[in-house]
C-alpha cells in the first residue's frame, strides 16, 4: 500500500471513530424510520463537509476528484459503524452519475451535489412485477404526445422510492421491436402529477422498497438520457457504473468474530459449544471461505493499483457470502436454541444472527439473483451457451 | 494481503506448464495405479532437470532460494497433470525442517536441492496428524517402533520423525528401516508403513520447539498441497467445461442445460476462492497469520478438488468413469491429497484453535 493510501485510511478512520457516537449503529437503535433518515442526512451533510463523500468523483461534480481505491478504502473504514448510510448508496451509486454523463449543463451539478448533501435522494425505477432478473421485458409504456411523453404502469422493488424525490426509469416505448430495442430511458420528478409510491413491508418487517405507480404521467422529451430506442444501452450503462465495491465477506451479515464470541459463551446440549465439532466445522468453513474472498478483494483492488481490469471476480463474491450468511445464521440459532428464536428487531443484520437470518434470501435475491450470477459465470467467463430464449428476434408484443 | 503474481513468477508459471506437459504420459500414469513401488522416472528426472527440487531450498546449500509462492507455482502446474511421483511436495517438507539445524542443513541440503536424496515426512499416527503421545521411541541416537502411511516412504533416504518427549529427528532411512508398501488407490504416492529398528536418527528440536517446527512445515506442505490440488480441479473444470461444449443431447449441446452450466459455474467459484486462499497463504509465509492462512487454503483446496472431481465425473456421464477416460486419476489424487499433509478435520480444529485464541 502507497503512502497515501494508508494516509488516507488513517484519516478516514479518525474521521468515522470520531463520529460513531452520534450517527453510528448505537445512537440509530429505536429510530423511527423517519427519524433514522433525519439522521442519515445530517450524516451525510457531515461526510460532505469533510470531503468523504463523492470521494471518487472528478472536482467539478462536486467530489473530491480522487481514486477508486481511495473510495474503497474510505467505504471499508466508514463499514465499520453501521452509519444510517443506506439512503444515499443507490442514489449517489446510479441514478446521479447517469445524470451526470446524459443530464442537462448546470442543473446537473446542483441535482449532484444536493444528493452529496443529502438533501436530494433519488431512486432507480427498473424492476417490474413482470421484469426483474429480465429487466429488457418491461412494460410501463411511454407514448409520445407532441414534446412530451406519456407514462402509464408500475414498477416494483424501487429503494427508498417514498424518500425520492427524483428516478431514473426504463420505460417501453415501442412494442413493435424486438424487446431490448423498444427500450427508452428518461429521468423523473418523483413529485409530478400521477406518480403515486406505496411503501411494500419485506418479511423483515421494513418497509425500504416501493410500489411505484406512473398514471398518464407527464414528461417533457427534455428529460430523455440516450436516444429513443437506446433505453437498454443506457440501462446497462448505468449497471456498471458502480463495478467495484468494496466487498464484504461477511454476505453483509454479522463478522464471524461474532459466531465465535457465541460458540466461547454458551454450551450445546451440556457442552461447551466450542467442544463441539459441528461447531467447529462450521467456523473453520466459513473462515476458509470469507478468508478466499477477502483474499480475491485484495488481488482485485491490487490489480486496480496496477491499471490493470479485475475480471468476474465481484459475481463470485455476492454469490458465496450471502449463502454462506444465510447458512451461519440458521446454525447460530440452531446452537442457541429456543433463545435464537428471538426477534430483536431493534438490532441491524450486521450485528444480529437472527436479523441477518431473516433478511437473508432478499440478498440473494437483490441486486442479481443466485441464478443469474451462475448464469453470468458460465456464459461470461467460461463460454458456456446462453439458455434457450424464445423471446429473441421477435417483437416485444409477439413474445409469449 | 494477498498478492498478484509478478511477470517473473508469470514467467515461471508458462514454462512449468509447458515443460510437465510435454513430459506427462497418461498411460504411464494408469499402469502406475496397478504397481507398488513404482513412480514416473521420467517426470522426476525432468523436475530435478528443471531445477524444482532446489526451488525452496537456500542458495548457500546449493538451492535456489526462493519462496512458497514459486513453490505454489510449480506445485500447481504438476497438480494439474496429477503426477507420477509425491517427492517434490514431501523435500520440500524435509528441507524446511533441516533447514532448522545447521549440521542437518549442511549434509543434506544440497543433495536435496540437486535432487540426489529423497526427503519426506513422518510425523502422524494412528489417530492423529500431530499426536501428543507418539509411540516412536528416540534414544541414544537411535530411532524405534512404526510410523504408518508415510508418503513417499517407499523411497525416501531421509525422514522427518516427530518421537515421544515430542521430539523431532531426522532419520536415515538404511537397511534398519523396514519398507511396507500396502494396496493403495493412489500407488505412485509410495505411501509406506515404516518400522524403525535401531535406526540412526538425529535431533533436530524437542518439546515446543519440536511441536512448533512440525506444525510450521505442515503448514508449508499444505499450502503446496493446496497448490496441487487447485491444479488438480483447474484441469477437471477445464475438461467438464469442453466436454459440456462438445457432447450434445436432446437437440443441443448439454452445456446449454442449466442443470449442467450451473455445476460448470459453482465449480469455478469453489476453485476461485481455493485459489485465492492458496495464494494469499503463499505469501503469508513467515508472517504471524500463516497457520490460519494455511489451513484455509487448505479446506479451501481440499473442497474444490474433491467437489471438481466428483462433477467432472458427472458431467462426463458413462464415459467419465472409465479406466481410459482418466478422470479417476484425480477422483484418486483429490482423496489422496485430502488426508496427506494434515486432513480436513485436523485443520480445522486447527483453524478454530487459533481463531478462538
Amino acid at each position: 500500500m502507497s503512502d497515501g493510501h494508508a494516509s488516507l485510511r488513517d484519516a478516514a478512520r479518525t474521521f468515522f471513530a470520531s463520529h460513531a457516537a452520534e450517527f453510528g449503529a448505537e445512537a440509530r437503535r429505536g429510530l423511527t424510520p423517519d427519524e433514522d433518515l433525519a439522521l442519515g442526512r445530517r450524516w451525510q451533510a457531515t461526510k460532505y463537509d469533510a470531503g468523504f463523500a463523492g470521494i471518487a468523483w472528478p472536482k467539478d461534480h462536486g467530489g473530491q476528484g480522487r481514486s477508486l481505491i481511495e473510495r474503497l478504502i474510505a467505504d471499508e473504514e466508514e463499514a465499520r459503524f453501521g452509519f444510517p448510510n443506506e439512503y444515499f448508496g443507490i442514489s449517489l451509486g446510479m441514478p446521479i452519475p447517469i445524470v451526470l454523463r446524459h443530464g442537462p449543463e448546470g442543473w446537473k451539478l446542483d441535482r449532484a451535489i444536493a444528493a452529496l448533501r443529502g438533501e436530494e435522494i433519488w431512486c432507480q425505477l427498473f424492476s417490474e412485477p413482470a421484469a426483474g432478473s429480465d429487466l429488457a421485458g418491461l412494460r410501463l409504456k411511454a407514448t409520445r404526445d407532441g414534446d412530451d411523453w406519456i407514462l402509464d404502469g408500475q414498477k416494483l422493488w424501487t429503494s427508498f422510492g417514498q424518500y425520492s424525490d427524483y428516478g431514473i426509469i426504463v420505460t417501453r416505448s415501442d412494442p413493435d421491436v424486438p424487446k431490448h430495442k423498444g427500450l427508452t430511458y428518461f429521468w423523473v420528478d418523483m413529485k409530478a402529477p400521477g406518480v403515486g409510491v406505496r411503501p411494500i413491508k419485506l418479511a423483515g418487517g421494513d418497509s425500504r422498497v416501493t410500489e411505484t405507480f406512473f398514471d398518464a404521467v407527464r414528461v417533457p422529451d427534455s428529460q430523455r438520457l440516450g436516444a429513443i430506442g437506446g433505453g437498454f444501452g443506457v440501462a446497462m450503462e448505468t449497471l456498471v457504473i458502480e463495478r467495484y465495491h468494496a466487498a464484504d465477506p461477511n454476505g453483509f451479515g454479522p463478522k464471524l468474530e461474532l459466531f465465535v464470541d457465541l460458540a466461547k459463551a454458551i454450551e450445546v446440549e451440556g457442552r461447551p459449544a466450542l467442544s463441539d465439532g459441528r461447531v467447529r466445522q462450521q467456523i473453520a468453513r466459513a473462515y476458509a471461505m470469507r478468508n478466499g474472498l477477502a483474499a480475491i478483494y485484495a488481488r482485485t483492488v491490487e490489480s486496480l493499483r496496477q491499471g490493470l481490469h479485475p475480471g468476474p471476480e465481484g459475481a463470485v463474491h455476492k454469490l458465496v457470502a450471502v449463502r454462506s450468511r444465510q447458512k451461519l445464521s440458521e446454525f447460530a440459532m440452531d446452537i442457541q436454541g429456543m433463545a435464537g428464536l428471538a426477534n430483536r428487531d431493534d438490532h441491524f443484520q450486521r450485528e444480529d444472527w437472527g436479523q441477518s437470518w431473516i433478511n437473508a434470501p432478499t440478498g440473494r435475491i437483490a441486486g442479481g439473483a443466485d441464478e443469474m450470477l451462475l448464469n453470468t459465470i458460465a456464459e461470461k467467463v467460461l463460454g458456456l451457451p446462453q439458455d434457450h430464449r424464445p423471446d429473441k428476434n421477435v417483437a416485444f408484443r409477439d413474445i409469449p | 494481503m494477498s498478492i498478484l503474481y509478478s511477470e517473473d513468477q508469470q514467467a515461471i508459471a508458462v514454462e512449468t506448464r509447458r515443460v510437465v506437459e510435454a513430459t506427462i504420459d497418461k498411460a504411464v500414469l494408469l499402469g502406475l495405479l496397478e504397481r507398488r513401488g513404482a513412480y514416473d522416472a521420467r517426470f522426476w528426472a525432468m523436475a530435478r532437470e528443471q531445477g524444482w527440487t532446489a526451488l525452496a531450498i537456500p542458495g548457500d546449500h546449493g538451492g535456489l532460494g526462493l519462496g512458497l509462492v514459486e513453490m505454489g507455482i510449480v506445485a500447481e502446474a504438476c497438480g494439474a497433470v496429477a503426477t507420477g511421483v509425491p517427492f517434490l511436495t514431501t523435500g520440500f517438507g524435509a528441507a524446511r525442517a533441516l533447514a532448522t539445524q545447521p549440521t542437518l542443513a549442511s549434509e543434506w541440503l544440497p543433495k536435496l536441492a540437486a535432487g540426489e536424496a529423497v526427503g519426506t515426512i513422518a510425523l502422524a499416527e494412528a489417530g492423529a496428524t500431530l499426536p501428543a503421545s507418539p509411540t516412536v521411541r528416540y534414544a541414544d541416537g537411535t530411532l524405534r517402533g512404526i510410523k504408518p502411511g508415510v508418503v513417499a516412504g517407499g523411497a525416501a533416504d531421509i525422514v522427518i520423525v516427530l518421537a515421544e518427549g515430542p521430539v523431532l529427528v531426522a532419520a536415515t532411512l538404511d537397511d534398519s528401516v523396514t519398507r511396507t508398501l500396502p494396496n493403495t488407490f493412489d500407488n505412485s504416492r509410495l505411501i509406506a508403513d515404516l518400522t524403525f529398528a535401531d535406526t540412526p536418527a538425529t535431533m533436530i528440536a524437542e518439546g515446543e520447539d519440536a511441536l512448533r517446527i512440525a506444525r510450521d512445515l505442515l503448514a508449508a506442505m499444505a499450502v503446496v498441497a493446496a497448490h496441487e490440488q487447485v491444479g488438480g480441479a483447474g484441469t477437471l473444470l477445464a475438461a467438464a467445461r469442453d466436454y459440456a461444449l462438445e457432447r450434445k443431447a436432446f437437440g443441443q449441446v448439454i452445456g446449454a442445460f442449466q442443470s449442467i452450466k450451473h455445476r460448470i459455474a459453482e465449480l469455478f467459484v469453489a476453485i476461485e476462492v481455493a485459489r485465492a486462499n492458496a495464494l494469499h497463504a503463499a505469501a503469508e509465509d513467515g508472517k504471524p497469520e500463516f497457520l490460519k492462512a494455511a489451513a484455509a487454503a487448505r479446506l479451501s483446496a481440499t473442497e474444490a478438488y474433491d467437489l471438481a472431481a466428483r462433477d467432472a465425473i458427472q458431467i462426463h456421464g458413462g464415459i467419465g468413469v472409465t479406466w481410459e477416460a482418466a478422470l479417476h486419476l484425480h477422483q484418486r489424487r483429490a482423496r489422496t491429497l485430502a488426508v496427506e499433509a494434515g486432513t480436513p478435520i485436523f485443520w480445522e480444529d486447527l483453524l478454530v484453535e487459533e481463531l478462538a485464541a
